[in-house]
């Protein structure tokens, strides 16, 4: 595996924790889990307010962290950042009442595409990016506040569209116009 | 099927890469996502554009309060993996049990970080009461704490002095790497005076950071601690060249 040189991380970060676990370092898998278990229950809970659910996913979530950890490419995204969203999709998938049965075995979710990254591909990685509050904002006042609530709560367009008292069809356009203005803004 | 029209979104029909996009955003019902994930699996390109939409609101995806979890559940995810409880690869940590000590007091202070994350909340934000996993030497809650401040006002760092040990306990909020690839540099300014170094500092994880004899008694109320970017080349620094990235005055530590 190719691990590109990168000199903002300190030693014992969470990418080479991911690297070392991706090798069957279980002492560097009780390290990761101690620097970086508060924040993913965190992430958790903001979906799932029910502690011992949140703490069920969580559980899951490290699971297929160590099972997964070889997939992580260290390029397209940070560890944290990897992680954090192998957590959040499983308390979205308790969310929607998706039982484990019906769920992909877990090594096929969320391959990643390319295993041996570019440099090019690195280079588009590490590009300056507007920052996604300083694009959020330059929505409408109501794609703006749709899309926060869509992310930071996990709930469906059907949803949605109940609280709003809006059609259906309203909020899917709002949504994807609002997503559509985010890609234009954070590829600037 | 007849689907009712006001169901229907006309303008702006659904393509792969916002079908991406709703998966990352957490829209779609149980059918979609487990159609979204099937498509993971097996395409690569299809993977990527989430991949993509992944990174954009990765920003969001880390903007929570962390709380401790339970003491059960790492032994329960050592089992699910097939692997005894409490192992002999397990190895005492540096410092003892105080990460949970370092966590509990970020829990303890989440009453602060709350009130910057609770406008990007549609509902009150709850703090949950920090489990304490370990048997502490002093009254962690009592603890003071200082935060560290971001310009955007979101809370950067949280710090806590432990008399006790001379140690300082820096708990990040986590957020995006520095696109240039700078590091973070802690940084002590008493009152009045240049800023001392207190070396590299992590932006990710809990951290246990040894004062220097000389530098303890630096670590009090009226004095600031700030954080800059700077290359990670020659830490810890003479003097601070990089932009504050966050900055909190101590008052009681």
């Amino acid at each position: 595996m190719i691990y590109p040189a990168s000199p903002s991380r300190s030693t014992d970060g969470i990418d080479d924790l991911l690297r070392q676990v991706a090798g069957g370092n279980r002492a560097a898998f009780e390290r990761l889990y101690h620097d970086s278990a508060p924040i993913l229950l965190g992430v958790c809970m903001r979906v799932l307010p029910d502690r011992s659910e949140a703490e069920d996913v969580l559980q899951e979530a490290f699971v297929a962290i160590w099972t997964k950890a070889a997939q992580f490419d260290g390029v397209r995204a940070r560890g944290l950042t990897w992680m954090g969203a192998i957590a959040r999709h499983r308390a979205i998938d308790r969310l929607r009442g998706m039982p484990r049965g019906t769920r992909l075995p877990v090594e096929a979710i969320d391959e990643v595409a390319d295993p041996e990254p570019s440099a090019e591909t690195h280079a588009e990685a590490s590009a300056s990016r507007a920052r996604l509050d300083d694009c959020v904002e330059q929505l409408d006042r109501r794609r703006k506040h749709l899309i926060r609530i869509a992310f930071f709560e996990g709930v469906t367009y059907e949803e949605l569209a109940a609280r709003t008292g809006s059609p259906l069809g309203s909020i899917k356009s709002w949504i994807r116009r609002g997503l559509q203005q985010l890609r234009a803004c954070l590829e600037q | 099927m007849n689907i009712p029209v006001e169901q229907v979104d006309f303008e702006t029909p659904r393509d792969d890469d916002l079908f991406a996009a709703e998966y990352v955003l957490g829209v779609l019902d149980a059918d979609d996502r487990r159609t979204a994930q099937a498509r993971i699996a097996r395409e690569p390109g299809f993977s990527a554009l989430v991949g993509d939409w992944e990174a954009r609101f990765a920003e969001w995806l880390l903007r929570v309060v962390p709380l401790n979890p339970g003491e059960q559940v790492w032994p329960r995810i050592r089992t699910s993996l097939g692997w005894a409880p409490v192992g002999a690869d397990s190895h005492p940590r540096a410092d003892g049990a105080r990460g949970w000590k370092v966590a509990t007091a970020l829990a303890a202070a989440a009453a602060i970080a709350a009130i910057s994350f609770a406008f990007l909340q549609q509902r009150p934000v709850q703090v949950q009461p920090p489990t304490i996993v370990v048997n502490p030497t002093a009254p962690l809650l009592k603890r003071p704490v200082t935060v560290l401040e971001r310009d955007d006002g979101h809370a950067g760092w949280v710090a806590s002095f432990d008399a006790n040990t001379q140690k300082l306990h820096m708990a990040p909020v986590p957020v995006p790497a520095d696109v240039q690839g700078r590091v973070n540099e802690l940084w002590i300014i008493p009152a009045g005076q240049a800023p001392i170094s207190l070396g590299l500092l992590s932006a990710e994880t809990t951290q246990v950071i040894d004062v220097p004899a000389a530098l303890r008694s630096q670590i009090r109320a009226g004095a600031t601690l700030a954080v800059t970017l700077e290359p990670k080349l020659g830490i810890p620094h003479a003097a601070p060249t990089g932009p504050i990235v966050a900055k909190g005055s101590i008052t009681q530590i």
